[in-house]
C-alpha cells in the first residue's frame, strides 16, 4: 500500500496560519479600539479562531490528498475514452455536486436564509447555484472538446446577466453577484481544475494551463445567471399574486 | 449541542453526494488503482471533519466578528472612517489569502517571470482594497449595485481589448480566486453589520454584493498588469 496523508501538510498549516493571523489582528486592533467585548465573548471567539483554522487545514488537506490527485487521474482515463461526449453529462453532476462541498457556498447560503428572513430559502439557493454550476461545467467540456475560445462565452454571459438584472427581483441581484465570486472556491479550483487538466493534457491541441483557466471564468459567471433567473421567476410570481389580489379585491367591491 | 449536530448532518449531506459519484465513475469507467482510491476515502474523511470544525468556527469567530466589526464602524458616523477600513479591511485580507500567491505562481509560469510576484500579489489585493471600500460607499448612499458592477465589468471588457490574450482567462481567475472561505464569511458579514445600522434592520439585505465587488477588483489590476508588461 502506498497511501500518503499527511504529505505537505506543514505547508497546508503554514498557508492557513499566514491567512487567519492577519485577521486576528485586525480583531485585536477593533477590540482594542472600539469593540471592547467582555472576557467570555472573546473566550467564544477565540475558540472560533481555533476551530477555523483546524477547519480549514483538515478541509484543504483532505482535498489536496483525496480530490486532487484523482481529479487529475481521473481527468486523464476520462480524456482517452471512445464516447467523448459522455464527459458533458459527466461534467454536469460533477459540477452540479461538487459545489455542494464548497465551504464558502454554505456559509453564504445561510446568511442569505437568515438576513432576507426565509424569503430565500437556503435550499433553494444551493440548487440553482449546483444547477449553474453543472452547466458551466457541461458547457467547459463542449468547448475543451471542440475548441471555442473563452470569449464567446464569457462576453454574451456577462451582458446577458447585466440584461436581465432588470427583470429579475432586486434581493436577488447583489446575492447573485456575490454567488459567482463564491462558487469558486477551493473545490472547484483545484478538483475540477485538475480534472480539466487532465482531459487538456491528453486531448489534441489544448494547452492545459490555459483552458484550465478559462474553465473558472466559466464557474464564476453561470451561478450570476442562474440565481438571476431564479430572481426573474421570483418577481413573476409575485406580480401573479399581486394581480390576482387586485382581481379579488375589484370583484369584492362589484359585488357591492 | 444541537447546533454540532445540525452541522454535522449538513456536512455529510453536503460531501455524499460527490463521493457517490466519484465511486460510481471509479467502478464504471475510471478504475484507477485501489491503492489511490482508499487516499481518496481517506480524503474524504478529512474534508468531512475539516468542513464541520470550519462551519462551527465560523459561526462563532468569523461572522460574528465581521458583523461587529461593521455596526462599530457604522456608529461613528465618520464616513471617511468606514471607506478606509474598507480598504484596509479588503487589502490585508487579500494579502493573507492562500489562494493568492497559488494565483501568482500561475501567473508567473504564463508570463514567462516578467510580471514579479510582489507586484501581483498588491496590486491584486489594492484591487479588491479599492472596490470594497466602494461597496462601502455604495452601502452607506444606497446606489445601486447595478450600476457599479455595469461600470465596472464595462472597464473590464475595455481594458481585456488591449491585453494579450494570454492574460484574459487569468484575470477573471483571479476574480474568482480571491475571495476564497476566509475573505467570504468576513466580508459577507461586514456587509451586513454596516448595512444593519446605516439602513436600518429590515435592509440589511442591502449589505450583500460586497463580494461581487471585491472580485471585480483583481480582474482589473490583473489587466492592468497584462496592459503594462504585455
Amino acid at each position: 500500500m502506498n497511501i500518503k496523508i499527511f504529505e505537505g501538510f506543514w505547508h497546508v498549516l503554514f498557508d492557513v496560519a499566514t491567512a487567519l493571523i492577519p485577521l486576528f489582528f485586525l480583531f485585536l486592533l477593533f477590540q482594542l479600539v472600539f469593540l471592547k467585548l467582555p472576557w467570555e465573548k472573546l473566550q467564544d471567539i477565540l475558540v472560533g479562531f481555533i476551530l477555523t483554522y483546524a477547519g480549514l487545514a483538515l478541509f484543504l488537506q483532505g482535498v489536496h490528498i483525496g480530490f486532487l490527485p484523482v481529479g487529475s487521474m481521473m481527468g486523464e482515463k476520462l480524456g482517452t475514452i471512445e464516447n467523448t461526449w459522455l464527459l458533458v453529462p459527466i461534467g454536469f453532476v460533477l459540477g452540479f455536486v461538487a459545489i455542494y462541498a464548497e465551504p464558502a457556498v454554505s456559509v453564504l447560503t445561510h446568511q442569505v436564509e437568515k438576513v432576507s428572513g426565509g424569503y430565500i430559502p437556503q435550499k433553494l439557493l444551493l440548487y440553482t447555484l449546483s444547477f449553474g454550476v453543472g452547466l458551466s461545467i457541461a458547457l467547459s467540456m463542449v468547448r475543451i472538446l471542440i475548441g471555442i475560445p473563452i470569449w464567446y462565452f464569457v462576453v454574451p454571459g456577462y451582458l446577458f446577466a447585466l440584461i436581465i438584472v432588470r427583470f429579475s427581483n432586486k434581493t436577488f441581484t447583489s446575492v447573485a453577484f456575490d454567488s459567482g465570486g463564491v462558487a469558486t472556491g477551493p473545490m472547484t479550483a483545484t478538483f475540477i481544475l485538475s480534472l480539466f487538466v487532465g482531459i487538456a493534457s491528453v486531448t489534441e491541441g489544448r494547452d492545459p494551463l490555459l483552458d484550465g483557466f478559462g474553465m473558472v471564468a466559466l464557474v464564476a459567471l453561470a451561478p450570476i445567471i442562474s440565481v438571476l433567473t431564479l430572481g426573474v421567476i421570483y418577481r413573476r410570481k409575485e406580480q401573479e399574486q399581486y394581480d390576482k389580489e387586485q382581481l379579488r379585491t375589484k370583484a369584492h367591491s362589484n359585488d357591492r | 449541542m444541537d447546533n454540532i449536530k445540525e452541522t454535522f448532518l449538513e456536512v455529510v449531506l453536503s460531501i455524499l453526494p460527490i463521493t457517490i459519484v466519484i465511486t460510481i465513475l471509479q467502478f464504471t469507467l475510471v478504475w484507477l488503482p485501489l491503492d489511490m482510491f482508499f487516499q481518496f476515502l481517506i480524503g474524504v474523511g478529512m474534508v468531512g471533519a475539516g468542513l464541520v470544525l470550519f462551519l462551527l468556527g465560523v459561526n462563532i469567530g468569523l461572522l460574528p466578528i465581521g458583523e461587529m466589526i461593521g455596526s462599530a464602524l457604522s456608529k461613528t458616523k465618520r464616513i471617511w472612517l468606514i471607506v478606509f477600513f474598507g480598504f484596509l479591511l479588503g487589502l490585508v485580507v487579500t494579502i493573507a489569502e492562500p489562494d493568492v500567491r497559488v494565483l501568482s505562481s500561475q501567473v508567473d509560469q504564463v508570463s514567462g517571470g516578467q510580471i514579479p510576484m510582489d507586484i501581483l500579489i498588491l496590486s491584486v489585493a489594492i484591487g479588491v482594497g479599492v472596490f470594497v471600500a466602494l461597496a462601502m460607499f455604495r452601502i452607506i448612499f444606497s446606489i445601486n449595485i447595478v450600476y457599479l458592477l455595469a461600470g465596472g465589468y464595462a472597464i473590464v471588457f475595455l481594458l481585456a481589448a488591449f491585453t494579450p490574450s494570454v492574460f484574459v482567462p487569468i484575470s477573471f481567475d483571479a476574480g474568482g480566486v480571491t475571495t476564497g472561505p476566509l475573505t467570504v464569511p468576513f466580508i459577507l458579514s461586514l456587509g451586513v453589520g454596516v448595512a444593519a445600522v446605516m439602513r436600518g434592520k429590515s435592509s440589511s439585505g442591502d449589505g450583500f454584493g460586497l463580494v461581487a465587488l471585491a472580485s471585480i477588483g483583481p480582474i482589473l489590476s490583473v489587466l492592468l498588469l497584462g496592459v503594462i508588461y504585455g
